[in-house]
């Protein structure tokens, strides 16, 4: 078997989202270092708040502070903190109740070692130094053998709330083509273009994925196509892309190469923008290095007749 | 809606799945998927052309490839368009989808499908994203994190220890030597702590699989398979989303669940629980009120493989599979989705007396 190609792939996404009312004043109270609940039409008051409330779904508005102290309902120990997490020293995972509330809020705590903590031992928040309205305001909880914290009587109206959060997310993988596109990977390396042809219906795919999706079955034939091929349609980009610097306005085609059944999509250079056309015949152009072809340019033959490629548009 | 209205009988009529590995870079998702699909279409005799509807489950975030679900379908053989459909959850959720549509009687015949890749990615890393955006994912609680605060509260409340769980452990492992699609089979370490309380051999295996099973009505099940499993009933409950509200050492989603698919009408011989923590079995046995006559996970459960996505559709077709062997009368399948045992299907499936 081949070696099975891979290349890292990085996903990042700052997700922006809004806060409703109750959200809003908890994030906010977290950055005046006030911590809020809200209290259900039966009387108990869940921290974290929500604003619906999780058994009658009835909105609940109704904040009350409670006290920055509480106890440990059930907790883990992580020996080995990862990427994004609260601490990055051995820390436990914890569900507390702060004193005052109903349920519990998960979080760190920073605790010297897994013997020293326990279910119901009595902890506090330690409050970030820097805080904008979001749940890491809270660094993490501590031990605390003192008295409970006494809340104030806080409304949960602020003078400037946080409307909403930027969550940022990062997942990092190792990304394998499989099969069929690590083949045509391969060939493009000795600038050579190959398909793969269905058992069944006898269509060559360009890129190969590795099955045929009209019949199901795996392609598994590999047969070299073009280099030449035929513009089937295409567009003409005006906006510039991030990070790409090819000036625009600039063609991009789908193009079917020669024995291929499916077209792939290039850019088109060589020729005046307003001049690409449907049926433009073209070649490949390859830079020193490339791992595929640059662009493609008019090859100078007659443009093929439409029959000839209008089952591939 | 959990048992079939005017009479229509549902059954599954064949099941198909991969053999798990850690990893199966070589292959794409769909180059993953096809066999598997070509082997639960071959037991029935059935084509592509034959399925009125499929739908299958699968998460984007496994493997970071966006739309992978599309590029799957090409093994299905999509085009011309199928009737077809997709759920981000476990294909167990696909199933019961497929499932309310034969009620429908717009369906004879279904191929659910599910698969999941999570050796390109980080998955107790990915799970967090599936997390409360707002309070609980920008603190990034991986998935072995949520389950050990699960089994602490368990060993608080004095429902299990750690030799208890070690034993849980082996005795799904043991099962899986008669499993030849599991991935840890047989004598596994416990090992050091992953997560106190939890250690490796609490944790499922990490890998990368896929699974097919084939639904049919009526008398199409009964030319398909020589004994159908019958669906006699079939809910899925959640509980709040936010920890801190829910009880962790009980499953009331899973005992809802049970009782409206009708599992406690009568005893089931046979269950599998998708239980990928040790310390979940014994949530689950306690709200399912499984006795010790109860053959528990007899594939090893997911323990012996997890494929996420696809380990609560296994859990389906496992239970299926003893029926149509004739293993098993009346078993219980049981699949999960979110932290915690968050989500909760139930199954009861039968086979006609012999």
């Amino acid at each position: 078997m081949p070696e099975v190609l891979k290349a890292p792939l990085v996903v990042e996404f700052p997700f922006t989202r809004s806060l409703g009312p109750v959200q809003s004043a908890f994030l906010t109270g977290l950055r005046e270092r006030v911590v809020l609940g809200v209290r259900t039409g039966d009387g108990r008051v869940l921290v974290p708040p929500v604003e619906y409330d999780p058994v009658t779904a009835e909105e609940i508005r109704d904040l009350v502070e409670v006290a920055p102290t509480g106890t440990v309902t059930t907790w883990a120990w992580n020996h080995a903190p990862r990427r994004g997490q609260p601490l990055t020293t051995p820390f436990a995972w914890a569900l507390v109740r702060l004193d005052g509330a109903d349920t519990a809020l998960l979080h760190a705590l920073d605790a010297p070692g897994p013997d020293t903590v326990h279910t119901g031992m009595r902890v506090r928040v330690r409050w970030a130094a820097e805080r904008t309205g979001a749940i890491t305001d809270i660094a993490c909880f501590e031990p605390y053998d003192g008295p409970p914290g006494e809340p104030a009587r806080h409304t949960g109206a602020f003078a400037d709330p946080v409307t909403g959060i930027v969550a940022a997310a990062r997942l990092d993988y190792t990304y394998a083509p499989g099969r069929a596109q690590t083949a045509y990977i391969n060939a493009l390396t000795g600038r050579r273009t190959v398909g793969e042809r269905c058992p069944a219906c006898r269509k060559v795919y360009v890129p190969p994925r590795g099955a045929c999706p009209t019949c199901g079955v795996a392609t598994s034939e590999q047969v070299e196509v073009g280099p030449r091929g035929t513009v089937t349609t295409f567009c003409i980009v005006n906006i510039k892309a991030k990070n790409l610097d090819i000036a625009v306005p600039y063609v991009y085609a789908h193009i079917a190469l020669d024995g291929a059944d499916l077209a792939l999509h290039g850019r088109i250079g060589g020729i005046p923008y307003d001049e690409v056309r449907m049926g433009l015949r073209v070649e490949p152009v390859w830079t020193e290095g490339a791992r595929y072809p640059d662009h493609y340019r008019p090859t100078g033959e007659p443009d093929a007749d439409y029959d000839t490629y209008k089952e591939l548009l | 809606m959990t048992s079939a209205p005017g009479g229509r009988e549902i059954a599954v009529v064949a099941f198909a799945q991969t053999a798990h590995r850690r990893t199966s870079d070589e292959l794409s998702e769909v180059e993953m998927l096809m066999p598997v699909l070509h082997e639960v279409l071959d037991r029935t005799g059935l084509k592509t052309a034959d399925i009125d509807f499929t739908c299958s489950g699968s998460s984007d975030y496994l493997a970071g490839r966006a739309f992978s679900f599309t590029l799957a379908l090409d093994g299905v053989g999509a085009w011309p368009p199928i009737s077809e459909s997709h759920v981000e959850m476990d294909g167990a959720w696909a199933l019961y989808e497929a499932w309310t549509k034969l009620l429908t009687g717009d369906a004879d015949t279904a191929l659910v499908y599910s698969y999941g890749k999570s050796s390109p990615g980080s998955v107790r890393d990915v799970l967090t994203r599936q997390l409360d955006p707002y309070y609980v994912a920008p603190l990034w609680p991986d998935s072995v994190a949520l389950a050990a605060l699960q089994a602490q509260a368990l060993i608080d409340a004095g429902d299990t220890d750690e030799p208890a769980l070690a034993a849980v452990a082996a005795r799904n492992r043991e099962s899986a030597t008669a499993n030849p699609h599991a991935q840890l089979q047989g004598a596994v370490p416990q090992g050091d702590y992953l997560v106190q309380p939890l250690r490796t051999g609490d944790c499922p295996p990490i890998g990368d699989g896929a699974a097919a099973v084939i639904l049919a009505a009526g008398d199409r099940a009964r030319e398909l398979c020589a004994r159908p499993a019958w669906i006699r009933g079939i809910d899925h409950r959640t509980e709040a989303h936010s920890l801190g509200v829910r009880d962790l050492t009980d499953s009331p989603s899973t005992r809802l669940a049970a009782e409206r698919a009708g599992a406690f009408e009568r005893p089931v011989d046979t269950a599998e629980l998708h239980a990928p923590f040790t310390a979940q079995e014994i949530v689950l046995r306690k709200a399912l009120r499984l006795g010790d006559d109860v053959h528990v996970n007899p594939s090893g459960g997911a323990l012996a493989a997890n494929p996420v996505m696809a380990a609560g559709l296994i859990r389906v077709g496992e239970a299926a599979a003893r029926v149509h062997l004739g293993a098993s009368d009346r078993a219980l399948a049981h699949a999960t989705s979110g932290p915690c045992l968050q989500q909760n299907l139930v199954a009861v499936l039968e086979g006609e007396p012999r």
